[in-house]
């Protein structure tokens, strides 16, 4: 399985600034520093990676080289896991049936092994960089 | 289940067993070498030992609360808060406890040394423990893993102490200015990990740049070999330290070789150890 890269969506962005449009002047550079956050935010790409009986899903996650990434952990299992990569010198607690982030990157060309620590015959998976 | 738990379970205690040692042989130090009047009791280490745990009974507690903070990355800043506090507590030994101005105040400087151990212990033991707690408590409840998990839990909490232990001794029994030379190079190397572990958190939850990295060195020593665990609870070996990692462990031992504890252990002249 392949994880899927969105972003946050242009036309929302273009609603956003057209309310904004319409507030006085003096706001504006409040709205410009928002803006250029949203931009900020929008620019990493957001990928999801599932823990589900003790495995990752997807166990093979694709991101472009020289790109940061957030991951959005979602762990589906009543226990606790904990997401360890060596290669990408990550390590973070996610509770059970609950959710976390990490950000990794910008990484070069090239596999990262991660697992959880928790469960790690079972719970396998690569990043690969391309 | 037990191998796992007991790698896990003795990745945590070590850490903190290594830092209690150095701090015991700190303590031992002062003990023998300065004034009679000064009264250091070694019962800091276990006020602050129960504090930590009733520490990290609590941060385990409220992970789920904590880990939602700052869309999702609370823990990494709960932690390098950890980190950067213990920091400080380690310059402020360094820096204050030799210090000229408190060499009158025999009883306050013992007061000031064992507060700035005990919060440096009880902070590694909530960060530890907290994690412990999260294993122990979420894995053992589910399944048949219960005496797998526990009696692993308590073998590496044991072979951790052990190294602990060994650590101390091996250390009380070189000749006074060596032992007290080597405690503030490890203190040294403490500080710059704390520094360096701080960033690492910081990176991950994209509260700092991220920095290339600094070198690697996965092949020579691998971070998942014995040696390797071993060097990470130590020192804080990492195979792909990044740029500004290196810089701030760097930084960290530069604060403790400036500071008067080193100063101490390493007269220009007379080789008093400690006095005062």
């Amino acid at each position: 399985m392949k994880a899927v890269v969105h972003s946050a969506s242009t036309s929302r962005k273009n609603r956003e600034m057209k309310k904004y449009l319409l507030t006085p002047l003096k706001t504006l550079s409040a709205v410009a520093v928002l803006c250029f956050a949203i931009a900020a935010w929008a620019a990493t790409p957001e990928i999801e990676l599932i823990i589900k009986d003790h495995l990752f899903f997807p166990a093979i996650l694709e991101i472009p080289a020289g790109q940061k990434v957030r991951v959005r952990i979602i762990n589906q299992d009543p226990t606790p896991e904990e997401f360890e990569s060596f290669e990408l010198n990550r390590e973070k607690l996610v509770i059970g049936n609950g959710q976390t982030v990490i950000f990794i990157g910008p990484l070069e060309p090239g596999e990262y092994p991660f697992f959880g620590e928790f469960y790690p015959k079972t719970a396998q998976g690569v990043v690969i960089v391309k | 289940m037990f191998i796992n738990s007991v790698i896990l379970v003795l990745q945590e205690i070590i850490e903190a067993a290594l830092l209690i040692s150095v701090l015991l042989v700190f303590t031992n130090l002062f003990q023998k070498s300065w004034d009679k009047s000064f009264v250091l009791q070694t019962s800091w280490v276990g006020i602050s030992i129960a504090i930590g745990v009733v520490g990290a009974a609590m941060y385990s507690y409220y992970t789920p609360q904590i880990s939602e903070m700052f869309d999702y990355v609370g823990q990494e800043i709960f932690n390098a808060s950890i980190h950067l506090l213990s920091l400080l507590l380690v310059c402020l030994f360094a820096f204050l406890v030799p210090s000229a101005r408190l060499a009158k105040d025999v009883m306050g400087r013992a007061k000031f040394a064992a507060f700035c151990m005990t919060g440096i212990v009880m902070l590694a033991i909530v960060r530890e423990g907290s994690e412990i707690i999260q294993y122990i408590g979420g894995i053992a409840g589910h399944e048949d893993n219960f005496t797998p998990v526990v009696l692993g839990g308590f073998i590496g909490a044991g072979i951790g102490v052990s190294t602990g232990v060994l650590l101390f001794y091996g250390l009380i029994n070189l000749s006074v200015n060596w032992s007290f030379r080597i405690s503030v190079g490890l203190l040294s190397l403490i500080a710059g990990n704390m520094g360096s572990q701080a960033v690492l958190l910081l990176t991950q939850a994209d509260w700092l740049p991220f920095t290339p990295i600094a070198w690697n060195s996965s092949s020579a020593l691998p971070e998942n070999s014995i040696a390797g665990h071993l060097m990470y609870a130590l020192v804080g070996y990492e195979a792909t330290p990044s740029i500004l990692q290196v810089s701030i462990y760097l930084l960290g031992i530069v604060l403790i070789v400036i500071s008067p504890l080193f100063r101490k252990s390493w007269p220009l002249q007379h080789s008093l150890v400690g006095e005062t």
